[in-house]
């Protein structure tokens, strides 16, 4: 065991994390609100949309997520080129930074997700409390965002965690793409001299890390956010 | 200040509001009696829009509106006129007591914080929550909730609150407080629609009872009236049921 470059390396996969955070926020702002819009749409059966929500999550739910990157990574340059040669376009494809496609296919894959943890817990929120928001005046915006939305977020947040911690663990599948997040770094850091044991500690101890960090975190502002259910005397 | 003309109402195949008109005054207690599945929670649901009459009028004095056209506008400000306290409270369970009660008026009437704070506090005062501003509904007995879900209503001073037979879902021993509670309010010259199989408060509280049953008024009156002459032979079946034996010959 080499510890000096187990250090380092360290360090080097360390430098990957603000990529692995900018994927997963990223894809969580789509995904959220997207997948919450979608979840509306299959509770409320609206016609066409929630058929599209359903058959969306079975496609995406039914399929690796590797093969997802491969679909997105072959075929989003292709249909680019197309389109760069159609409008005279003078720009290489093979120029755009591959978190382009990262953020396409984690925010694809994570709106599915949402769309199911969010469809259980609406389901959770009883129907009266949207009627007794109307019953005091308020809008149908303003009874979602101050009674039904922080209701259904307080039961959604494990799950939300869960989808969050699994989100970044996803995003080491970015090397497939050439992606320099935590995984590559260190991987390439280790080609130099075979050190593959030390380097794969490093990516472990570095996922584990920010992973427990972020789970923490959720921790604190789910018991923050749920003080009303738990306040019992 | 209140009339409801022709309501009509159905669920797929099944009319449950089969032309129903009402008028209130200013003052008035209105109480409504039936049997189960005549249509009491829809009609008070369609005078609040929770749900949409197939055809029917509501006016309030200075506005008219068509339950089955109206408009977003109409619907927002007859909320603005009615309150509701629902049969299961259907207290927001994210919110305190005191927030519970200032919700309507700060989002919904834009009224300066601290302004609804004042509000809400006196409106707990009056039924006798002063000490619970601050708890959760988790932390408050079914009577208490219901007697909160009350506030909420009362202290918008609408033109009338619709009560869904709010003592229904309480233990027994819950009853008379919040009982209690509506007839203090109902003093003060609230007007009130309520339906409740409360007899008592028919009696003692209500200056008019109306008898529904499959969808129609079969018959209204002042409570002595119904109680102790009814005309129809439906009204006197079904109090002969709801009532004990010679009840009827002591009021
Ligand atoms: N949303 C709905 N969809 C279908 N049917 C409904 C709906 N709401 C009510 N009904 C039906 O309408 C009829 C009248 O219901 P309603 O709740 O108005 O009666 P009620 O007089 O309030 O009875 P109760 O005393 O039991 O509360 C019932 O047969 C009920 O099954
Ligand atoms: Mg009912």
């Amino acid at each position: 065991m080499d510890f000096k470059f187990l250090v380092d390396t360290f360090f080097v996969a360390l430098s990957g994390v603000p990529i692995a955070l900018i994927i997963t926020i990223i894809s969580l702002l789509i995904a959220l609100p997207l997948g919450f819009m979608l979840a509306l749409t299959r509770i409320n059966k609206i016609p066409v949309l929630q058929r599209f929500a359903q058959v969306y999550v079975s496609f995406i739910r039914g399929t690796p997520v590797i093969v997802q990157i491969f679909i997105v990574y072959s075929s989003v340059p292709l249909l680019l080129t197309s389109l760069f040669e159609k409008y005279h376009i003078d720009k290489n494809v093979y120029d755009i930074n591959p978190i382009w496609y990262a953020f396409i296919v984690f925010s694809i894959n994570t709106t599915a997700i949402m769309i199911e943890i969010f469809r259980s817990a609406i389901g959770t929120v009883s129907k009266g409390q949207l009627e007794a928001a109307y019953s005091v005046g308020l809008t149908n915006v303003q009874a979602f965002r101050r009674i039904i939305i922080p209701q259904v977020l307080v039961t959604a947040l494990p799950n939300i965690c869960t989808a969050t911690v699994n989100l970044i663990k996803a995003t080491s599948l970015g090397y497939a793409m050439s992606l320099q997040e935590i995984t590559l770094r260190a991987k390439v850091a280790a080609n130099v001299g075979y050190n593959y044991v030390e380097a794969y500690l490093d990516i472990f101890l570095v996922y584990l890390i920010l992973c427990s960090l972020v789970e923490y975190v959720f921790k604190r502002y789910e018991k923050r956010l749920s003080k009303y259910k738990t306040a019992h005397a | 200040m209140l009339e409801i003309k022709n309501i009509h109402k159905s669920f797929g195949p099944n009319e449950i509001l089969k032309g129903v008109d009402l008028k209130i005054e200013k003052g008035d207690v209105v109480v409504i009696l039936g049997p189960s599945g005549s249509g009491k929670t829809t009609l008070l649901r369609c005078i609040n829009f929770l749900e949409k009459a197939d055809q029917g009028h509501a006016n309030f004095g200075d506005i008219d509106v068509n339950l089955n056209t109206a408009t977003k506008k109409q619907i927002h400000t007859i909320r603005q006129k009615t309150a509701f306290v629902f049969q299961n409270y259907n207290l927001f369970h994210n919110k305190t007591a005191l927030e519970n009660v200032t919700e309507g008026l700060i989002i919904g009437r834009k009224i300066p914080k601290a302004e609804a704070n004042e509000m809400g506090k006196k409106a707990l005062d009056k039924v006798g929550l002063s000490e619970k501003y601050d708890a959760y509904p988790s932390e408050l007995s079914g009577g208490q909730q219901q007697r909160v879900g009350i506030a909420r209503a009362v202290v918008l001073n609408p033109d009338i609150i619709l009560f869904d037979e709010p003592t229904s879902a309480l233990d027994p021993e819950l009853v008379g407080e919040v009982l209690s509670v509506m007839k203090n309010i109902a003093k003060e010259g609230t007007t009130m629609l309520v339906v409740t199989h409360e007899m008592s408060f028919a009696k003692d509280v209500a200056n008019k009872v109306v008898f529904m049953d499959g969808g129609v008024i079969v018959e209204e009156g002042p409570p002595k009236e119904i109680f102790s002459k009814p005309k129809e032979e439906r009204t006197k079946q079904f109090l002969h049921r709801v009532l004990p034996e010679d009840y009827i010959f002591y009021i």
